[in-house]
């Protein structure tokens, strides 16, 4: 990396960081909702399944719902730019796509793992949530979190308005925490249920997290590999998407 | 340093650029005019890299814009047509981030800002949000971001539309300083006078290419003035004037590009003004004279 390409990196983090920071009501509002919801939820699945199934239960499936409602953070960070002209405004200056794609993608990134750290740290020191295997759960809070990135970015990239994008994180976050049995396990479900479930990330999500607090890295590995095959698909379409103008819809 | 040729590109049926020819040398200012639609915009893009020409070549400081677009576009400040800052961002933060992707270092990046921001009149709103500013103000905020990494080469599509007085002086002093000191400058417009006021050369665009290159001189050489006269009593004007004469406001104006014989046609048929203003075509004649489905024969 030139010190020239370094410069147009570190600098657009920074102004993404900041862009982030001076609007921060839909991330406090996204990293406090899930604290409420798992407090008040909690006695529910505890109820349904036993104190230490059910904390788990609490806590991992309003990990996955939150993280998944909180695509708008990164769908929303690309519609801005495509809203607001300046995608085109960085893509005539010098900046790789790469620099573009990696400034835009670390403050995001950033910011949807503290949600989920928040979650998960509330999970631990608040409601006793035990850890078998700490290395474990960050690489599977780093793989959803990389799948969650680039979801939201293909949303972001896809998406003609801000009401279409709103649409999309709210139906699809929630039916796609609800297939993967974050909301309700799946052994509750219905069996057509169970049977759709891989297809959603959620799905996988609630699976690398279950498996990591529970020390299994084989199943970790596993539902890790495939959120990774998802956030490679997703970034793909939001590459291709962006590519050369596709950014620009009528309605922007 | 800015070299294009033979340039097309089509939107579906539609030829934006149909063969599109131009060149802008360093410490040249050159007015790209036209009619909407004419090819100024994609002209823009396509040297932007936003757009990508079906056919021709482009060069900005001897680098191919099409084959190494990004080393090209290091060359290049660019102020687009529409806004494009960062509404919750302040002034400070959109002008250290493109002087960032300009590659400048932070604290050149800073000196530069504040550098800028006078230049520009923008000192008191530096720490302000670029959405709680005036428009003009956002203007010249766009126009900062174009200059702040002081390329050799600028496009400024229509950076002073809208823009009130006080924001034209502004822009047009910092655009002629940068001219002065070797920056080459393509410029598209509609307020035709400020090319005048930058001692523009002139690039005409008409259905996708360019019709006409030259001074504001050359190009209006050949376009017809105006004679306006005043008489006693309405006058037996000659077939030939009477053709093409109007009655505005009292006040007859015959178009004409050869006053001296024009006038004396006028006064062998009797009519004697009371008062004679000859004046000389400028380049709203000239933009006036451009018509969207044929060429401009007399200039090209």
């Amino acid at each position: 990396m030139s010190p020239e390409s370094t410069r147009r990196t570190a600098a657009l983090v920074r102004h993404n960081t900041l862009l982030i920071l001076r609007e921060p009501g839909s991330i406090i509002s996204r990293m406090i909702l899930p604290l409420v919801f798992i407090t008040l939820l909690r006695p529910l699945y505890e109820a349904a399944q036993g104190k230490v199934v059910g904390t788990e239960q609490a806590v991992v499936g309003t990990l996955v719902t939150f993280s998944l409602l909180a695509l708008s953070i990164s769908g929303g960070a690309i519609l801005t730019e495509r809203v607001r002209h300046t995608w085109e405004r960085l893509r005539a200056t010098a900046a790789h796509p790469l620099e573009i794609l990696v400034g835009k993608s670390v403050p995001v990134l950033g910011t949807m793992l503290t949600q989920q750290l928040l979650v998960l740290g509330f999970g631990v020191a608040v409601l006793g949530l035990p850890v078998a295997h700490l290395q474990l759960l960050a690489l599977a809070l780093l793989c959803w979190t990389l799948a969650l990135l680039g979801m939201g970015s293909a949303l972001g990239a896809l998406a003609r308005s801000q009401s279409e994008l709103s649409a999309a994180y709210d139906i699809g976050g929630m039916l796609l925490s609800s297939m993967g049995g974050a909301l309700v396990p799946l052994s509750a479900l219905p069996h057509w249920v169970r049977t759709i479930a891989p297809a959603s990330p959620g799905y996988w999500g609630v699976s690398s997290l279950h498996a990591a607090l529970a020390g299994d890295a084989a199943r970790t590995l596993t539902a890790d590999a495939v959120l990774l095959a998802f956030a490679g698909a997703a970034g793909a379409v939001a590459a291709l998407r962006l590519r050369r103008g596709g950014g620009r819809s009528a309605r922007l | 340093m800015l070299f294009a040729q033979g340039l097309v590109k089509r939107y579906g049926a539609t030829t934006a650029l149909d063969g599109f020819d131009l060149a802008v040398a360093p410490g040249e200012v050159t007015g790209l005019i036209g009619h909407n639609g004419a090819g100024k915009t994609t002209f823009v893009e396509v040297v932007t890299g936003l757009a990508r020409p079906e056919a021709g070549q482009i060069t900005i400081g001897g680098k191919d814009a099409l084959r190494e677009p990004r080393r090209a576009r290091r060359l290049l400040g660019v102020a687009p047509q529409e806004s494009a800052l960062y509404g919750t961002a302040t002034v400070r933060d959109n002008l250290h981030l493109f002087a960032g992707l300009a590659g400048l270092a932070r604290r050149t990046a800073r000196a530069r800002s504040i550098a800028l921001a006078e230049e520009l009149q923008l000192t008191e709103v530096l720490d302000r949000p670029v959405g709680v500013l005036s428009g003009g103000q956002r203007r010249r905020v766009q126009a900062a971001t174009a200059l702040i990494g002081d390329p050799p080469l600028l496009l400024l599509d229509e950076p002073t539309a809208g823009a009130d007085p006080e924001t034209r002086t502004a822009l047009l002093d910092a655009v002629r300083t940068r001219a002065a000191a070797g920056t080459a400058v393509l410029y598209t417009t509609h307020y035709l006078p400020e090319l005048a006021d930058l001692g523009a050369t002139l690039a005409v665009a008409q259905a996708g290419r360019i019709i006409a290159r030259g001074t504001q001189q050359e190009l209006t050489r050949n376009l017809p003035g105006e004679l306006r006269l005043r008489f006693p009593q309405p006058p037996a004007l000659p077939d030939r004037l009477r053709r093409t004469a109007r009655l505005q406001d009292g006040e007859w104006r015959i178009p004409s590009t050869d006053a001296p014989s024009d006038l004396a046609a006028l006064l062998a048929a009797g009519c004697t003004p009371t008062a004679i203003d000859i004046r000389r075509p400028d380049l709203d004649d000239l933009y006036r004279s451009l018509n969207p489905t044929e060429a401009l024969s007399h200039v090209a």
